[in-house]
């Protein structure tokens, strides 16, 4: 009997090593994390910038469903609890966690947890939120697993679209010398994460810098989120005390007040400092303008 | 049909379509009111954003216009007023009306408690309208629809 040839078979092994080689996790290394001294109080701050209550949940204890194109996104527990939330992890696999999507085990975490944002952020940072989450009341709670359509929910394809789409470079190409709109780049493209909800994705999922903050479908599916740029029709021509102001008190310059999604999130900023919300403001005067479209 | 029916028809007619036509309906007068509750939080905002001074007289006809708002508006969501003219209402209005009469005496609460304060600068103003205005933010969010 004549024997298949072999060379189809060998091709698909190479073709497998690529794809693992291309998609393998890239954590930080321990020599990687800074020298630092936590500061659980700065750790507070970083988290009502980033919001993470809005989504794991008052307490943490996670639970919340994220319906999208891709399927049912299930929010897990990030209370300091050591069997069911984050409460065992070193400071290294929650830096790795938020600023490179990558879990304690090696896997992916697929971007619905918005570290294409956070990769963006300081490491002391990161490591400050670890500090301050370690404050709060540990939540025993298992959460259901994602349930995701093929071909998403091949989680070590994540590492494809990592490839294309996370990077800690900057979106917007500010002045680094002006300091207010460079805190202001920080705090929107990256803890903050604005980006995620008010930029138009694309056919893959990621975020259409092109039209970075011009606004687009809701990503929950239903209704639309508004252009946020100096282009847009109705917010542009919002003064940066007219932002500070909306973001502190949660009422437009028309006295409308904010809705949707944005009313946690206005909420979770109304605890910064005015400075920091002025900073958000100097840098959505300062970025480029993105013509409206239908908002 | 005779003449005096087919005028009695267009007559019958033009009564059913009258409030749409003059702007009764009572969707139409509650967009309206909202709308001159809105009017009158701008000046109270410019005020606290320092955007103009302080003045105390504006200031108390703002409450003023908000507490004849607050006495009217629970009477501008009667049943089959649910939907229509692009009414922004929610059905909580009408499925949890204890609820929503709750939220509307809030408001009034609030609103009285501004004009008992008689603010006289700038401090005791945010202190009289940020309940007031922490009433509109939780109505809307309970009980309007978005239209992100």
């Amino acid at each position: 009997m004549r024997r298949a040839p072999a060379w189809p078979l060998l091709a698909l092994l190479v073709l497998a090593a690529v794809f693992v080689w291309l998609t393998r996790p890239q954590p930080l290394r321990p020599s990687d994390l800074p020298v630092h001294k936590p500061d659980p109080a700065n750790g507070e701050l970083v988290f009502h910038a980033g919001g993470c209550a809005s989504c794991h949940g008052e307490r943490l204890e996670g639970g919340l469903e994220l319906e999208t194109p891709y399927g049912t996104f299930r929010m897990p527990n990030i209370s300091p609890e050591a069997a069911t939330g984050i409460g065992g992890w070193s400071t290294l696999e929650f830096v790795n966690a938020v600023v490179r999507g990558v879990a304690p085990d090696g896997r992916h975490y697929y971007p619905a947890f918005p570290y294409p944002s956070y990769a963006r952020m300081a490491l002391r940072d990161a490591i400050d939120l670890k500090a301050y989450i370690d404050t709060l009341e540990p939540v025993v709670a298992s959460n259901g697993r994602h349930d995701l359509a093929f071909p998403w929910n091949i989680r070590r394809g994540v590492g494809l679209w990592k490839r294309r789409y996370v990077s800690p470079d900057p979106v917007f190409g500010t002045d680094a010398t002006d300091a207010v709109v460079e805190r202001g780049r920080y705090l929107v493209e990256g803890v903050g994460h604005c980006g995620e909800c008010h930029t138009p994705r694309d056919g893959f999922g990621g975020l259409d810098t092109s039209r970075w903050l011009g606004g687009g479908p809701s990503p929950e599916g239903e209704g639309r989120v508004p252009n946020i740029t100096p282009g847009a029709a109705e917010l542009g021509s919002w003064s940066k005390r007219d932002i500070v102001y909306y973001l502190q008190s949660g009422f437009t310059p028309d006295f409308d007040t904010v809705g949707g999604s944005m009313v946690e999130v206005q909420e979770n900023l109304s605890r910064l400092p005015a400075d920091e919300l002025a900073a958000i403001a100097a840098y959505l005067k300062a970025i480029s303008p993105v013509a409206a479209r239908g908002d | 049909m005779t003449r005096v029916t087919k005028l009695s028809v267009v007559s019958l007619l033009l009564i059913a379509a009258w409030p749409a036509l003059a702007g009764d309906s009572p969707q139409e007068q509650r967009h309206e009111l909202m709308e001159h509750v809105g009017d009158a939080a701008k000046p109270i905002g410019e005020m606290l954003k320092q955007e103009r001074a302080f003045d105390a007289g504006v200031a108390m006809a703002s409450f003023q216009t908000w507490a004849e708002a607050a006495a009217a508006f629970g009477d501008l969501f009667p049943a089959g007023s649910e939907t229509g003219y692009d009414t922004e209402a929610k059905a909580t209005i009408w499925s949890d009306r204890a609820g929503f009469d709750a939220a509307l005496a809030g408001f009034a609460e609030a609103v009285d408690a501004a004009i008992a304060a008689q603010p006289q600068d700038l401090e005791s103003l945010n202190a009289a309208a940020g309940p007031v205005f922490k009433q509109c933010k939780g109505c809307h969010e309970d009980y309007r629809v978005e239209d992100e």
